[in-house]
């Protein structure tokens, strides 16, 4: 105590915090880059080489060494390493410098992958984490996530055909659902399709789809098509986007034209002394939230109307079924109405 | 063969599952309810709701209208929380009165008379009667008062409106306009508002909900502002201005409490708690008449006994450590003195002393006996005159007797301003870590919500005391 000053007290404070920051900070934090260090085995890499092998095979493209360890973030000398091992081993081989799965692999590679998806249905089904965060977390699981684990959680999800961006999930014995549709960018003007499928990479294009509240399984219509934007209409609201972004939606055309309703809204979009039906609840609200607002009723075909404005904005009460029931706007705009 | 055909038959269903695809279960859901929907349509008739409903939307245009709305809610709240404070002075005094002054004396007089050792009458009556009636004489009047008016409040149907008023400063930290009503009831009581945070149905929001009601100041810190601000904050002001400002110094450390329970339902919502569900409603239910006497009832019997029970459970063996630490000698000193010396160092870094630190440990059971404690063991300590001997915690009349002997025990206007953030800052009484521990069912949340707080303020104190001392 005798040689206490406060400055000095001060300054021992601000260097602790100043370390725990360093040291714990979310993501960027020392202690989680040594933790992720030690978890990048050997095995992380050969999965993350079969994963990406599978994901150029499905789209028809070629790979080589090179390509290979651009796309992967690993340190070099350790990739050439593992696909040493892995040829040894008989899960890929090469031809003429193009590197190819084995039927092995492609097993060992669709298992991969049905954790992934597995694991990212789980996360928007059972959890509140949000969607930018899927894809980073999944990434991680898929390392760890045993063959029996995997098959638990896909009886506890009900053994889920599509993850949630609309990627099919394999089956135990390596069966996959096809995805419908064509990506956006290739649709005439004027024609009408459901969003069966959103890429969620690469992460920047992906981020921009998730701020225009763009949703898995909304009806569009194609309105303007060039090579600098296409325009679309979706649930009462216009979206203008580059060819690029449009490029990571897949729309399944919608044959039979009696199918789809017009002038379909977002319940958010509802003005005062408006009233509506309601058509749908939009796939993007799942689970717990979902059934509440069916709970509620937020049925097809009960009538709505907003009940009171909120002072500061946000939430307004919608009146259904004779009760008073105050919703977020985000929650609105997942419940599709037809306005009277 | 048996088995074989059972395991064809489920590996049949799970490729029928699988054919049949991910929306015939939410079809089959939808179509459920929309059916049950239409047959409601056909077979139920509603009479003269309408009439009915028309008043409810003109209270409710009213109370939640831009202008209007946050002025009635501030004048509601603020007259609730008023009525209490002050309403519950006369019947604490008198019980205090009966039990402190009268009671406890008669008990003294009655052990002397049967020849009780004195450590046990001492055991008995300084230390486990005295901190039992203290409680009971501090929390009883305020609880009986707050409850039932709040209870009103929610069974005439006005709070759901405060909740849906607000719910967008709640829903920017993370958390559920509902949050606003049990932070209000944590004013009256933390445990009770933890209770009460069974109105919020998404499990994220309430464990928000949950964690940050001890930032409400209850009923059992609010006196120990007003005496402290009373002594050290009004005395630094001219006198006529010495109410407004040792006012103005609660209130102000009420709505830091405020902020930092937006600050850390945001910061929690963000890190710890992302991954739980969210699920957001709010029913806006018709007004109607409060049941009057029947709320009284439920709510003196539900809240403010439940309530005041456990606090009782726990006051109880508080108070035989506080008469044991201060009268089991190891070597030649206390237990008690052998702690606060201990301790001093520590708080002195904090701006406060090892008596504040030591009454706050021994206190955990309850706010209420904070204050007594410190004094008796000040008096103890110092070994000036007054107080009423080791281990028996007094309170006095006078706030200026009250004022000198917190001088001689080396309080300044900082400690006095510390001690005011410490009180606003520090872990939930036992009462309430038991609630929280019976409402999540989760030790890993009941130790955050416990340690999280006391954190905070040791890191608001100590730079609030670095930075006063370098200024002054």
């Amino acid at each position: 105590m005798e040689n206490y000053s406060p400055l000095l007290a001060l300054s021992i404070f601000f260097i602790v915090v100043a370390l725990l920051y360093v040291l714990f900070r979310p993501t960027k934090g020392w202690f989680w880059i040594i933790r992720k260090a030690f978890e990048s085995s050997e095995k992380v890499i050969i999965e993350d080489v079969l994963k990406q092998l599978y994901h150029f095979e499905t789209s028809n493209n070629r790979v080589d060494m090179k390509t290979l360890v651009q796309i992967l973030d690993f340190k070099n000398t350790d990739i050439v390493e593992a696909v040493k091992k892995m040829t040894i081993n008989d899960l890929i081989y090469s031809e003429s410098d193009v590197l190819k799965l084995t039927e092995e692999g492609r097993d060992y590679a669709l298992r991969i992958v049905r954790v992934h998806r597995l694991w990212e249905r789980y996360l928007a089904d059972k959890t509140g984490i949000h969607k930018k965060e899927w894809h980073d977390r999944a990434e991680s699981m898929e390392h760890r996530l045993s063959h029996d684990e995997a098959d638990e959680l896909a009886a506890h999800l009900g053994h889920p055909k599509f993850d949630p961006h609309g990627d099919p999930i394999p089956t135990k014995t390596g069966k996959m659902a096809s995805v419908h549709g064509v990506e956006l960018p290739l649709l005439p003007v004027g024609s009408v399709g459901k969003i069966t499928h959103i890429e969620d990479e690469p992460e920047v294009i992906y981020k921009q789809i998730l701020a225009e509240h763009i949703y898995m399984g909304s009806l569009l219509k194609v309105i303007e098509n060039n090579s600098t934007r296409i325009v679309f209409e979706s649930e009462g609201e216009e979206f203008k986007l580059a060819p690029i972004v449009a490029a990571n939606l897949t729309v399944a055309l919608i044959e039979k034209e009696v199918v789809i309703e017009d002038n379909i809204a977002r319940l958010s979009s509802l003005k005062e002394d408006e009233t509506a039906k309601i058509i749908g609840i939009s796939k993007e609200n799942r689970g717990e939230s979902r059934r509440r607002l069916l709970d509620l009723g937020f049925v097809k075909g009960s009538n709505v109307s907003i009940d009171l404005l909120n002072p500061l904005g946000d939430p307004n009460a919608y009146l259904i079924k004779g009760t008073s029931i105050a919703l977020r706007k985000d929650q609105a705009s997942k419940i599709l109405i037809k306005k009277d | 063969m048996k088995d074989n055909n059972i395991d064809n038959i489920i590996e049949l269903s799970n490729e029928l599952r699988w054919q049949i695809g991910d929306e015939f279960h939410d079809n089959l859901t939808e179509s459920i309810y929309a059916d049950a929907a239409d047959i409601v349509k056909d077979s139920v008739t509603t009479q003269d709701g309408e009439k009915r409903f028309r008043l409810d939307s003109k209270i409710d245009k009213i109370v939640t209208s831009k202008i209007w709305g946050f002025p009635i809610m501030f004048l509601i709240l603020g007259t609730v929380l008023w009525l209490t404070i002050v309403g519950a002075n006369y019947p604490s005094s008198l019980l205090a009165s009966l039990l402190l002054d009268t009671v406890h004396p008669l008990l003294q007089s009655g052990a002397n008379s049967v020849n009780m050792p004195w450590w046990l009458a001492g055991f008995l009556i300084d230390g486990v009667y005295l901190a039992v009636a203290w409680v009971i004489a501090v929390m009883l009047p305020p609880m009986a008062i707050f409850f039932p008016m709040f209870t009103l409040l929610e069974d005439f149907g006005y709070l759901p409106r405060v909740a849906f008023n607000l719910d967008s400063l709640f829903n920017k930290s993370g958390a559920h306009g509902k949050q606003a009503l049990t932070m209000s009831m944590g004013f009256g009581c933390n445990a009770a508002g933890v209770v009460a945070t069974r109105i919020i149905d998404s499990p994220r929001e309430r464990l928000i909900a949950i964690i940050t009601n001890n930032f409400s100041l209850c009923n059992g810190r609010w006196p120990t502002q007003i005496l402290i601000a009373t002594i050290f904050i009004g005395a630094v002001v001219p006198e006529s201005l010495s109410s407004l400002a040792s006012l103005l110094a609660v209130i102000s450390v009420a709505v830091l409490g405020m902020a930092f329970m937006f600050g850390v339902s945001w910061a929690l919502s963000k890190t710890v708690l992302k991954g739980e569900v969210s699920t957001f409603n709010l029913e806006l239910p018709p007004y109607r008449p409060p049941r009057f006497w029947k709320t009284i009832y439920t709510s003196l019997i539900d809240r403010t006994l439940i309530v005041l029970w456990r606090a009782i459970v726990f006051a109880a063996p508080a108070g035989a450590v506080i008469w044991l630490i201060s009268n089991v000698h190891v070597g030649d000193e206390t237990i008690a003195a052998f702690l606060i010396n201990g301790m001093d160092g520590f708080g002195f870094l904090l701006g406060l002393n090892g008596v504040i630190l030591l009454a706050y440990i021994v206190a955990i059971p309850a706010n209420e006996i904070v204050i007594p404690t410190i004094l008796m063991l000040t008096v103890m300590v110092t070994g000036i005159g007054g107080g009423a001997g080791a281990g028996v915690m007094f309170e006095l009349d006078s706030i200026n007797a009250t004022g000198d002997i917190l001088r001689a025990g080396g309080w300044t206007l900082l400690t006095a301003v510390n001690l005011m953030l410490f009180s606003l800052l520090h872990n939930p009484c036992s009462t309430t870590i038991y609630t929280i521990y019976k409402e999540t069912n989760s030790v890993k949340w009941t130790v955050v919500a416990s340690i999280m707080p006391v954190i905070l303020g040791f890191v608001v104190t100590f730079l609030v005391a670095q930075v006063w001392r370098l200024l002054f």
